[in-house]
């Protein structure tokens, strides 16, 4: 039997595709709320990244019919096979995984999101809880995400391996939508990498990634994260974990797009004694605008967080850092501390950096450090005083500045991939 | 390979506006070792960066040449890799690349491509000299210069120099903040180098470091100008009776730049 709703045209085709496409009736259902909220939620307003003169309507309802050829695109971030599990995922459609089935064994899932909702509806409950959907854009993606990665790690599993996702988006007007869960029990332990890339020829994109992770009871998660998106695609992530008791989360970001992207990742330090850190390193070309926060939210007492960004701008590009520490009452003994750096190589590239403290707690421990500058001249005179020709000493200096912040990228491959990415955009 | 020659004539340098160096004459040889003193505030390290060419002195009047290369038409990577060195007073730290890369890096672009140096045969003699300059080893890992104590990048100058064989070295104020063990390390350092294909400046304000490095020819800056120069002779004179003698003699009150000018 099937109710009758009163829903716009918007939300009606999105009940209608994703109804074609085998969703559950609830999730269906879920989309459709999305859908309908998303239409009267204001879009979000991030102070100096003006998404009112982006292209927010490159997108449609349905997803492309089938993926483009991806291999060109996914294959850097892929790298040689060391066997780790791996999911790639392009234009909605996963196309390739590898070393998945090995994990049951363990209790562990690790699968496409879609799929995980049809097979595993009492291991997703936590879907839309972590990342609400309080904004157009959020509620946009809750309502059309096409795919993404679920983990799901039981209470006491440590995972060695690191799981992998990679993502690319081949064909343009569509939108790009993908949503990712981490679950992650008690005392368990996994790491997830994600990386993102777009064809580099493509028209107007919207892409909305959304990433929600929940760390149980001494559980340890590290997240690492690249997007290397083109320059017409406007992009805006949000990754963000729930903290329980003495449970860890270590999120790793790298930038390196052309396009107009908004980042905010960090973690909600709910239970005592959760600690979070928060590296990013983006490379602006172009004319790149890069707008990261940081944001970390101490309820729990004895949390601990630390951010950790750093920029390197270039040619005409723009970078906003913010790194937000939010300490609530009642959060005795919580220690917030962060760093922004950025470097300018162009004088035309821009960068600013705002470091917030919120703090409603007496009994606390926050420390910030923020700076935006040029290469020492010093350095750059003494590097060059031995022989060195210039071009490679600032390649030495801005390497030494991100370097700090690449090695913690947990999978060689990727770090690989990564480093690549930065040689190329310094060339 | 032929004899270096750095040569400097009638040079003035500015640093902000500002004279610093008020027409400098000096000739330094393969096989000579040649030591400016003077006070502090004299010029000394003005002419040291400069010959070197960082960017913040500017040449107002005057020339100087390496092997009779102009030396200003030159950026500072080609005057180091025509054999100019400059063992520099504050060494700066650099992240992200180890010393043992770096001056490995520095070596093989002094060396030309197609005639790099072996890697491990590379790391054996870095091991070697590390050793002679009582650097510690793990030292060669760490990133370049950070975290070194002033000493230790003192020392790691110098080791640098060894490592790279310059034709003509200068040395500025490398003794300051060392205690007597390390002056007579770094001082085995430079004589070790000594021979017909390596000359050097030696920039100091105090005598002990000349007792371990003989210099064939001494100058006293006073005012951004070279004032006296001699032989050994003139560093006992100066060692007996200090600067005020020669002040006097040469009619100065201020010795520092701008002053009587």
């Amino acid at each position: 039997m099937s109710v009758v709703q009163d829903v716009s045209t918007f939300a009606g085709s999105v009940r209608d595709c994703f109804t074609d496409a085998g969703d559950s009736q609830s999730l269906v259902q879920d989309r459709v709320d999305a859908a309908v909220r998303s239409e009267a939620l204001p879009v979000p307003k991030y102070e100096r990244s003006d998404l009112a003169r982006r292209n927010l309507a490159a997108y449609s309802v349905a997803g492309p019919e089938r993926a483009g050829d991806w291999r060109a695109l996914a294959e850097p971030f892929i790298g040689a096979d060391d066997g780790h599990p791996l999911l790639v995922i392009a234009d909605g459609h996963v196309v390739l995984t590898r070393g998945l089935e090995g994990l049951s064994g363990q209790g562990v899932v690790f699968t496409s999101l879609r799929g995980a909702v049809r097979e595993h509806a009492d291991l997703t409950r936590s879907l839309g809880t972590v990342v609400p959907s309080d904004d157009r854009l959020l509620a946009l993606n809750a309502a059309l995400w096409r795919d993404g990665a679920f983990v799901f790690v039981p209470k006491g599993v440590r995972m060695e391996r690191p799981l992998q996702l990679v993502h690319v988006t081949t064909t343009a007007g569509h939108g790009t939508f993908p949503r990712n869960l981490i679950v992650a029990e008690a005392d368990s332990q996994v790491t997830f990498l994600d990386a993102y890339a777009s064809a580099g020829d493509l028209p107007d994109e919207l892409c909305v990634a959304v990433t929600e992770v929940t760390v149980g009871r001494g559980a340890r998660v590290k997240a690492g994260t690249v997007q290397d998106f083109s320059r017409s695609v406007t992009s805006v992530a949000v990754r963000r974990a729930a903290v329980d008791a003495a449970g860890e989360m270590d999120w790793v970001t790298g930038e390196t797009g052309d396009g107009f992207g908004i980042v905010e990742f960090g973690s909600e330090l709910d239970g005592e004694g959760g600690r979070s850190s928060a590296h990013a390193i983006a490379i602006g070309t172009g004319r790149a605008h890069l707008d990261l926060t940081a944001r970390m939210v101490h309820a729990g007492r004895h949390t601990t967080s630390d951010i950790s960004a750093r920029g390197v701008m270039q040619d005409r590009a723009n970078a906003v850092y913010r790194g937000l520490t939010v300490i609530k009452k009642d959060a005795h003994d919580a220690n917030g501390s962060q760093t922004e750096k950025l470097l300018m190589l162009s004088p035309k590239s821009r960068a600013v950096a705002i470091p917030m403290l919120l703090i409603d707690e007496n009994d606390v421990k926050c420390g910030h450090a923020a700076s935006v500058g040029q290469i020492n001249p010093d350095q750059l005179f003494y590097l060059m005083s031995r022989g060195v020709s210039e071009r490679a000493a600032k390649r030495m200096i801005v390497w030494g500045f991100i370097d700090p912040v690449l090695a913690e990228l947990p999978i060689d491959a990727v770090r690989t991939a990564m480093e690549k990415v930065v040689e190329r955009k310094l060339a | 390979m032929s004899i270096p020659e750095l040569k400097i004539s009638g040079l003035r340098v500015a640093v902000d506006h500002k004279e610093i160096l008020r027409g400098v004459d000096l000739a330094v040889r393969g096989g000579e070792i040649h030591a400016v003193m003077g006070p502090n505030g004299t010029g000394k390290s003005t002419l040291a960066s400069t010959l070197m060419g960082h960017p913040k002195y500017e040449v107002t009047a005057g020339e100087a040449s390496l092997d009779g290369e102009d030396l200003f038409a030159m950026g500072v990577d080609e005057r180091a890799l025509k054999g100019l060195f400059l063992a520099m007073q504050y060494p700066s730290e650099v992240s992200g690349v180890s010393n043992a890369n770096f001056m490995r890096i520095a070596l093989n672009a002094r060396r030309g491509e197609g005639n790099e140096v072996p890697v491990l045969k590379f790391h054996r003699e870095l091991k070697e000299k590390m050793k002679s300059l009582s650097i510690d080893e793990t030292f060669a890992e760490r990133y370049l210069n950070e975290g070194f104590s002033g000493g230790e990048k003192k020392r790691n100058e110098i080791l640098q120099m060894t490592v790279l064989r310059p034709r003509i070295a200068i040395l500025d104020e490398i003794d300051s903040g060392l205690d007597i063990d390390a002056l007579r390390i770094v001082a085995d350092g430079v004589n070790g180098l000594r021979g017909p294909e390596f000359g050097a400046l030696i920039i100091t304000h105090y005598q002990r470091l000349l007792e371990y490095i003989h210099p064939d020819f001494v100058h006293v800056m006073m005012q951004g100008r070279i004032v006296r120069s001699g032989g050994r002779e003139l560093v006992e004179q100066l060692e007996a009776r200090g600067y005020d003698w020669l002040k006097e003699e040469l009619g100065i009150a201020d010795e520092t730049v701008g002053a009587g000018a």
